[in-house]
């Protein structure tokens, strides 16, 4: 095992450089599919934290992804006659979006550090009928039914736009590629931050109050406490994946977050496998990459038809082959996608050694 | 941190009732500062519900627990933790999936610091911190005996060793006062003496007080110098154990009426104490000549 552990690093770095040079390959429809993938990636991940690590279900991701989009928007735009904004420059608004959802969720996190499991999912389910009733008549703020347009970010006098032209080795950056390092600038430390959390002890303390919540709190773990620090890690995580997601989007609209989009996150973590981030990563992917996958094929696929025609619509197609994939997962793959890779290599360790049988101690022999 | 010398465990009084159902009535008793106190009685005595007062996760009607300066009752449970008091779990209360390491590691989180922000970015704090505590860590499962485990996930082990992963989960919190609910059960003779055997170790090498729920006679009579002895929620007699064994009420508790020693009343309650209650107690009792042989 320790002679091993190079490995990872070594497997990290070496995703992270593929993603790096991706963008000088891929054309704009994968590079959408893919930003779409990072941003529910980062979103899933602090799901998970939440309800994969410590047991605490949440109905109300969809809220603080849209707190991130409209947060991120409203502190970047300028006011113009029926809109208003503060007009910040843009990465401050990025960050400000992100703390903008901590606050969302630490304004929550009285209830959050309440409830347990899937009282705090029911609970949370509120949140999305405020954030859309919000959404639809802060119309000052948030544009309303149409939604707002999304300034471009500028970081470093880069701007994350087709406008001014870059060309790096003969191929032109427009604003996918450049958001796409984006994405990955982003994606890259949330995983690094969430599994030296879960590693850690708050991961412990947050392991064990969803396995045996007397347990933690008879070890000295302020249970409440830390149910309210999740809730609000994890909100910090969905600013960041809606604030990405507007860029990309360059529109935010209201219709977007509502409570399929929070069924969407759970199926996420369900299918990549519950409590870490690798398995957040997995099922983000699976759950983003499949609908898209779905509208640009759909023409060769048999009951698949294009959006109005009466058939059924790839988007729909998605969700009835996710749904399946969660059911599947939860039937045969307990750990999903992520436990999946875990087995593998147990396997794989098993063939190249095979295991000496443990040796019962002394006292332990039948008698 | 000047820890106060006295740090004995005082309960008095203590009285617990769940919608008119009393569970504990009135019970007092001292744990001495660095002795084995055992609190034993019949199933549904109220020794259980005695251990989650003293740890914080029921609330007293009334009576007070005072813990080396410290009034318990009250007291939130992470709070008691703090105090340095530890306990283990009747049932087992690991995290399955959690190697045995973490689980150990868990029960330094009284004495450690790092929070969310500097555990997710790796601070020099708590990567040093980590490092110091798991080696300490390391130390106390040697010492219980479970070391060659720390790698496996908690819930692939047998029962006995998991129930020693929970004492080390204790004693990782550098306890001034164990509660252990029932060490022993469901485990063979061996694994019983070899617990008794930790437990004893452990209280004269890091002078504990222990306070020891438990059935098997055999170990209370090993281990405790003193014994509490409850029924029906009440506290009924105490003493040494030698005393205890031959005191009228608590034969009467565990063995029925019929066997209480011809002068006593009979009619002080205790009569009711029939059914599966006697056939378990018999046992107990019979399970001490043989753990004493």
């Amino acid at each position: 095992m320790s002679d091993r552990r190079w490995l990872l690093p070594a497997a990290a770095a070496a995703a992270t450089a593929l993603l790096l040079v991706l963008p000088f390959y891929l054309g704009t429809f994968w590079l959408q599919t893919g930003l779409f993938a990072m941003s529910a990636a980062i979103g899933a991940i602090g799901l998970n934290l939440l309800t994969g690590a410590t047991g605490q279900l949440s109905m109300g991701h969809a809220f603080f992804l849209a707190v991130g989009a409209y947060g991120y928007v409203y502190l970047a735009s300028d006011s113009g006659p029926h809109l208003s904004g503060l007009g910040l420059p843009t990465p401050l608004a990025f960050l400000g979006a992100i703390v903008l959802a901590g606050v969302a969720g630490g304004l929550f996190s009285p209830i959050a550090g309440r409830l347990r499991g899937t009282y705090l999912g029911i609970a949370s389910l509120a949140l999305i009928f405020i954030g859309q009733h919000v959404l639809f008549n802060a119309e000052s703020v948030t544009g309303g039914f149409n939604g707002r347009d999304v300034p471009p970010l500028e970081l470093f006098g880069l701007r994350f736009d087709d406008s001014p032209e870059l060309v790096v080795l003969n191929v032109p950056l427009g604003a996918l590629e450049r958001l796409w390092f984006l994405g990955v600038a982003l994606l890259v430390p949330a995983v690094w931050i969430a599994r030296g959390v879960l590693r850690g002890r708050p991961g412990r303390a947050l392991n064990t109050i969803r396995d045996h919540e007397v347990a933690a709190s008879v070890m000295g773990v302020p249970v409440a406490r830390y149910r309210a620090g999740v809730f609000t890690l994890s909100s910090m995580y969905a600013g960041a994946a809606g604030a990405l997601l507007a860029l990309v989007f360059r529109r935010t609209v209201p219709d977007y977050f509502g409570m399929f989009l929070s069924l969407d996150y759970l199926a996420m973590i369900v299918i990549g496998g519950l409590g870490t981030a690798a398995g957040a990563v997995a099922g983000a992917v699976f759950v983003s990459v499949l609908p898209q996958l779905l509208t640009r094929f759909g023409d060769d696929l048999p009951l698949v038809a294009a959006p109005g025609s009466g058939g059924v619509s790839p988007a729909e197609a998605a969700r009835i082959l996710y749904g399946a994939a969660v059911v599947a997962v939860v039937l045969f793959l307990p750990g999903g996608l992520a436990g999946l890779w875990t087995r593998l290599r147990a396997t794989a360790s098993r063939h190249r050694s095979a295991r000496p049988l443990t040796r019962l101690e002394q006292e332990e022999q039948p008698v | 941190m000047s820890e106060p010398a006295v740090t004995g465990l005082a309960v008095t009084g203590l009285t617990v009732r769940f919608a008119g159902l009393t569970a504990l009535d009135g019970v007092g008793f001292t744990v001495a500062p660095g002795s084995v106190h055992a609190l034993i009685g019949p199933n549904g005595a109220g020794k259980s519900t005695c251990f989650n007062v003293l740890s914080g996760v029921y609330r007293a009607t009334e009576g007070g627990v005072r813990f080396g300066g410290t009034e318990l009752t009250g007291l939130p449970p992470h709070r008691i933790a703090g105090l340095g008091v530890a306990r283990t779990f009747q049932n087992l209360a690991l995290s399955r999936h959690l190697s045995v390491e973490d689980n150990l590691m868990l029960g330094r989180h009284r004495l450690t610091r790092a929070g969310f922000a500097s555990a997710g970015l790796r601070l020099p704090l708590a990567r040093r911190e980590d490092r110091a505590h798991r080696a300490r860590v390391r130390d106390i499962a040697r010492y219980v005996g479970v070391d060659e485990h720390l790698n496996a996930p908690a819930g692939s082990l047998p029962y006995g060793v998991q129930k020693r992963i929970e004492l080390a989960r204790a004693l990782a919190m550098e306890p001034r006062l164990l509660l252990l609910d029932e060490p022993v059960a469901g485990m063979n003779g061996a694994e019983r003496r070899r617990m008794a055997e930790v437990i004893a170790r452990a209280r004269e090498d890091l002078n504990l007080s222990v306070l020891l729920v438990e059935h098997d006679m055999g170990m209370v009579m090993r281990l405790a110098d003193e014994v509490t002895v409850l029924d029906f929620g009440r506290r009924i007699a105490g003493g040494t154990p030698s005393e205890v064994q031959r005191d009228p009420a608590v034969l009467r508790a565990y063995l029925g009426a019929a066997h209480a020693p011809v002068g006593t009343d009979g009619t002080d309650g205790t009569g009711g104490t029939t059914g599966p209650d006697d056939t378990r107690g018999t046992r107990d009792i019979k399970d001490t000549a043989e753990e004493t042989a």
